[in-house]
Order: structure tokens, then C-alpha cells, then sequence
């Protein structure tokens, strides 16, 4: 270990700086401009993402190999700055009108995003863990932060509750692995698989309670449970930081344990992860069909959408890992559009339910696009985002020639296109009465049309040239890869 | 194993010293119990209720804080145990995460943890 090794956890070490400086500002200022304090969060974010082009092209290990930084690892790092800035960006409005302590709520986001910045660079169990409490302790706090509204608490005690069990069950599968390996490094792993190829039922148990774990902080079916509940229960920025940040971090440390660590087994767990994909993706479609409410729907919906990401889990390589990257990106600036549509609805309107979007399109047109494009791209529409990237993804896992994976994946992703279009009649289609007519247009900030908009031409942009993100994908993947 | 017979005679040690301690005390000192005898002793505040009472939950945050500092004093040991050895870089280091946890105090200070609304 080294002093410049530091020099290349400049972006995550601006981040818990920038986070303490809020909190400290905090004091001195006055309550109604509280929740201004989201620009200099914001901005710590920007000055974080420019320290991490230090880290550009560069393979290193540090810390006694305990953290690793490379190309897959700067991608994520990259996508997870990119969240925080934008959920950050699209608090003030909803941190105005709901929350108190706005300096806590956003330094917590930074924290969370430190958090998730590790587990990605992370290529040994327990720094991978400690970075994974990080991101979750900051949740545990941000999903209860609407401390006077009864569903946020409740969404915060069931979050706390099956986070500290899925976390319980998570260590338990760690010292089970390291019982049998004898060391938690996934290199060291993958070396006494190599001389052992069977440690028996420790190591099947070990392996099972890891993805048992890990299928919680992704909302995998059957671990799926809490995700509903805590996502309609939290405050509105919150659950788009938990349904994108959180999600692309357990991925994260998904892939990275599968490429580095257990890819010598990864033959033996095949059908067990594509099984599970295929059941988180039904059961999210089938539910989101039934769905009154936005965010429930959109929760829904981002359960399914790790189904599809877990396809790429079970047929890994090189091309299904460009896949997934490229898939959670998409899949990023797509929700990240499609909540914040949301938020900046709930400001003006006070509601969340699929109905009070009648007469959107006559209200507002940019609330309305980005919805459409949204959704669209969730729903795998070509020219959208989600098309390109679930295309990509699927394309690469046909290779495993798991033909009933892929099929029921695309059969899936059909299915998926009735509710989102379900949303999309309330908004252009269904007529207002005479009473929701004279309703006024809304007039959005100029900051949130600016987000939105940029939002909206990333999907776009993924969706009809991605050459760009197709490229650092696949950079990632040779990270891990090689080759 | 051999090397836990240690442990193991000075934990039998210590076990029967503090048997034999408070036993022969039992046994001297003469007892004479009066209903304010038997009251709880805390601090020399009078005590309220039994010792199974149902704690107030602000105590938790106090208890939260107290725990933290308790952790950063077991950090504190092996780092000065070391920092002959690993020099100035330990000491910075060490400053920059006792600087974080005192700032963590203030937080708490400022949000007012300690007043006992």
C-alpha cells in the first residue's frame, strides 16, 4: 500500500467531502433554503466524475488487492456518479414540498453512491460487503425520511428488517465460501476451484446463500417481496435511486464475482439463475399488469427489468457481460427518465395514480414525450434505448444456446408492452371531463425541463447510435475477460 | 492445544478469584438488610422502578454515539501499537477519520442528540 494509490479514489474521496460540507453548511442555513443545498451536492458529483478520467485505461490493484480498479469497475463508477447527479438534481422540488433536513437527505445519496463505487472496484468478499452496508445504511435512512408520512416509516422498518436478514444471509453464504476456499480474495477463489473442482454441500450452500443474498439487494424472484411496498412507501427520489443505484450495484457484484471468482463453476449454476430470471420476470410483468399506481408499477416493472439483466448473469462471458452493461446503462437513463417524469408530476399535482395522468398531453408535452420515450424504452421498442440494449443482451446469450431462456426473455419483453402502453393511454388517449379541462398547464422549472430533456436524448441516443456505449461496454467486459 | 493451557489456568484464576472475593465476603461482613438497602445504586440518582423497565428510545441515540467512540478507541490501539513502524502517513490517516468522527459529534451535537426533548 501506497499514498498514490489515494490518488485514484480521488472521485469517491470528493464525494464523502462534498457530503460533509453539505452536512455542515447545513447549520447555517435557513430552513426555506434548505433544499437549494442540492446544487453543491450536485456539483460534487460533476467534480467527482472529472477525477475519475485519472483512472482512465488504468488496471491496478490496491490495497493489497483488496480493491481493484479497471475498466469494468470505471464504467460502473461512471453510471453510479451519473444516478447521483440526476436524482440529486431532481430532489429540490420534492425535498421542498415533503422533507425536512434536505442536507442530510442529499449527502446521504452521496454516501450511498461512495458505497456503491466500492463494491464495484471490490474483488474480495468483505470489502465487496462493507461497500454493500455503505450503500444500504444510507438507504435504511433515505427510505424512512419522510419521517412524518406513516408509509415511508413503514417502508423503512420492512427495508431495515429484510435488509439486515438478506445481509444476514449474505455473510453467512461469505464464511461458508471461505470455510471451504480458505480465503475470501475471488482470485483465491478461483484458484482452489481450480485444484478442487467439488468442496460439497459447504461450498453448494456457501454459493446458494450468496445468491440467496444478493437476489434481495436486486429484488430477484422470490426475494422480490419488499421491493413493491418500500418503493411506493419511500420519498419519490428515493425510489428512483433505489430502483437504479441499488439495483446496478448488486449486478455489479454479481458479475464481478461470477467473471473473477466462481467462473470456474458457473456451468454447475446455469439453469438455477436463468430459472430464477425467467420467474422475476413473469411475476413482474404479471403484477405490473394489475397496477393502479405509477410507482408500484414502476417498481413492478423494475423487478422484471432484472430479469432480463439476470439472463445475462446465466449465460456469462465476455459478449452477455458488454451485454449487461450496456442493458444496465439503458436501463439507467431510461428509468431515471421515467421517475423523474413522475416527481415532477407528484410537485405539481400531489398524486401518483395511473388515472390522474389524464389530459397530461394537453398539460404539459415535455412531461408527456418523456414519459412516452420512458416507457417506450422500457417496453423494448426499437429506436428506444431498451430495444438496442435487450437486443444486444440477447443476441450475445443466444450463444449459450439456452434456447428456453431466451425464448420466454423476448416472450416476456412482449408481454411487457400492454401496461406500458396501458400508462401511455391515460396520458395521450383517454378523455378528460369537462371539470379536469379547465385545469391549468403546467409550468416545470427550467432546471427540470433541462434534466428531462437531457434524459431523453441519452435514450434516444443509446437507443439509435450507440457506438459510444457499445464501446465502453465492451471495454468493461475485456476487464474482466480479457481478450 | 498446549498453548490455550494458559487461557485456561488463568481463566479458572480469575473465576475462583472472584468466587472466593465475594464469597468470604458473604460469609464476614455482617448483614443487616433494610428495604432502602436494597434499592438500586446508580450514580447516586434515585432510582425509579425496577432494573427490567422498559428503556426510553432516546436512549438509543445516546447509546449509538457511545458505541461509536467506543469503536473508534479499539481503532486507536493497534494504530499506536504500529505507528513507530508505519510513520507519518498512519498519523494524517488517523487524523482525517478522527476528524470525521468528531465531525459526526458536532452533527449530532448541532441536530440537538443530546437534548432530551
Amino acid at each position: 500500500m501506497n499514498g498514490s494509490d489515494f490518488a485514484f479514489l480521488l472521485p469517491e474521496i470528493v464525494l464523502v467531502a462534498t457530503a460533509i460540507t453539505v452536512w455542515a453548511v447545513d447549520f447555517f442555513t435557513p430552513r426555506d433554503r434548505k433544499p437549494d443545498l442540492a446544487w453543491p451536492a450536485a456539483a460534487g458529483a460533476l467534480v467527482a466524475m472529472a477525477f475519475l478520467a485519472i483512472s482512465w485505461g488504468e488496471h491496478r490493484e490496491m490495497f493489497l488487492g483488496t480493491l481493484r480498479l479497471d475498466n469494468f469497475s470505471l464504467f460502473f463508477r461512471f453510471l453510479f456518479l451519473t444516478v447521483a447527479f440526476f436524482v440529486i438534481v431532481g430532489s429540490p422540488g420534492y425535498v421542498r414540498r415533503k422533507l425536512r433536513n434536505a442536507g442530510e437527505f442529499y449527502g446521504l445519496i452521496l454516501m450511498s453512491t461512495v458505497g456503491a463505487m466500492g463494491i464495484v472496484s471490490s474483488r474480495e468478499f468483505l470489502t465487496a460487503y462493507i461497500s454493500l452496508e455503505l450503500v444500504a445504511f444510507g438507504f435504511y435512512v433515505l427510505v424512512s425520511h419522510a419521517r412524518h408520512e406513516a408509509r415511508s416509516n413503514e417502508a423503512g422498518a420492512k427495508y431495515l428488517i429484510l435488509g439486515a436478514f438478506s445481509s444476514g444471509l449474505l455473510l453467512f453464504g461469505i464464511s461458508l465460501i471461505f470455510g471451504a476456499t480458505g480465503s475470501t480474495g475471488y482470485a483465491a477463489i478461483a484458484a482452489a476451484l481450480e485444484t478442487t473442482p467439488d468442496f460439497g454441500m459447504v461450498w453448494t450452500l456457501g454459493v446458494a446463500l450468496v445468491l440467496a443474498g444478493l437476489g434481495f439487494k436486486v429484488a430477484a424472484f422470490p426475494f422480490h417481496s419488499w421491493a413493491p411496498d418500500v418503493y411506493e412507501g419511500a420519498p419519490l427520489p428515493i425510489t428512483a435511486f433505489l430502483s437504479v443505484g441499488s439495483k446496478a450495484a448488486g449486478f455489479a457484484f454479481l458479475i464481478r464475482l461470477f467473471a473473477e471468482g466462481l467462473f470456474p463453476v458457473l456451468d454447475d449454476w446455469r439453469v438455477a439463475i436463468g430459472v430464477v430470471a425467467v420467474l422475476t420476470m413473469t411475476f413482474g410483468n404479471l403484477v405490473a399488469i394489475q397496477q393502479a399506481n405509477l410507482k408500484r408499477l414502476l417498481a413492478y416493472s423494475s423487478i422484471a427489468q432484472a430479469g432480463y439483466i439476470l439472463v445475462g448473469v446465466a449465460t456469462l462471458n465476455a459478449d452477455t457481460t458488454s451485454g449487461m452493461l450496456l442493458h444496465i446503462a439503458g436501463y439507467t437513463a431510461t428509468n431515471l427518465g421515467a421517475f423523474l417524469v413522475v416527481i415532477y408530476f407528484h410537485n405539481l399535482t400531489g398524486k401518483e395514480g395511473i388515472d390522474d395522468l389524464r389530459g397530461l398531453y394537453r398539460r404539459s408535452f415535455l412531461l408527456t414525450l418523456v414519459l412516452a420515450v420512458s416507457l417506450l424504452s422500457l417496453a423494448g421498442m426499437p429506436l428506444f434505448a431498451g430495444f438496442m440494449t435487450k437486443f444486444y443482451l440477447f443476441t450475445a446469450a443466444a450463444a449459450s444456446q439456452l434456447w428456453w431462456l431466451i425464448a420466454l426473455a423476448v416472450a416476456n419483453s412482449i408481454l411487457s408492452v400492454y401496461y406500458y402502453l396501458l400508462v401511455l393511454r391515460q396520458a395521450f388517449i383517454t378523455p378528460e371531463s369537462e371539470e379536469e379541462e379547465q385545469r391549468p398547464a403546467f409550468r416545470l422549472p427550467s432546471h427540470a425541463r433541462a434534466t428531462l430533456s437531457l434524459l431523453m436524448v441519452l435514450v434516444l441516443w443509446i437507443g439509435i447510435y450507440p457506438s459510444v456505449f457499445v464501446d465502453a461496454a465492451e471495454a468493461g467486459s475485456r476487464a474482466l475477460f480479457g481478450g | 492445544m498446549a498453548s490455550y493451557l494458559p487461557l485456561l489456568v488463568a481463566s479458572v484464576a480469575a473465576i475462583g478469584f472472584v468466587g472466593v472475593a465475594l464469597g468470604l465476603g458473604f460469609l464476614l461482613a455482617p448483614q443487616q438488610f433494610s428495604r432502602l438497602k436494597r434499592t438500586i445504586y446508580e450514580c447516586g440518582m434515585e432510582s425509579t422502578g425496577g432494573g427490567w423497565r422498559q428503556v426510553h428510545i432516546r436512549y438509543y441515540l445516546m447509546a449509538i454515539l457511545f458505541v461509536i467512540f467506543a469503536v473508534e478507541g479499539i481503532f486507536l490501539f493497534p494504530w499506536a501499537a504500529v505507528l513507530g513502524e508505519i510513520g507519518t502517513f498512519a498519523f494524517v490517516e488517523m487524523l482525517v477519520f478522527m476528524s470525521i468522527l468528531f465531525f459526526g459529534l458536532i452533527y449530532a451535537w448541532r441536530k440537538g442528540a443530546f437534548e432530551w426533548r
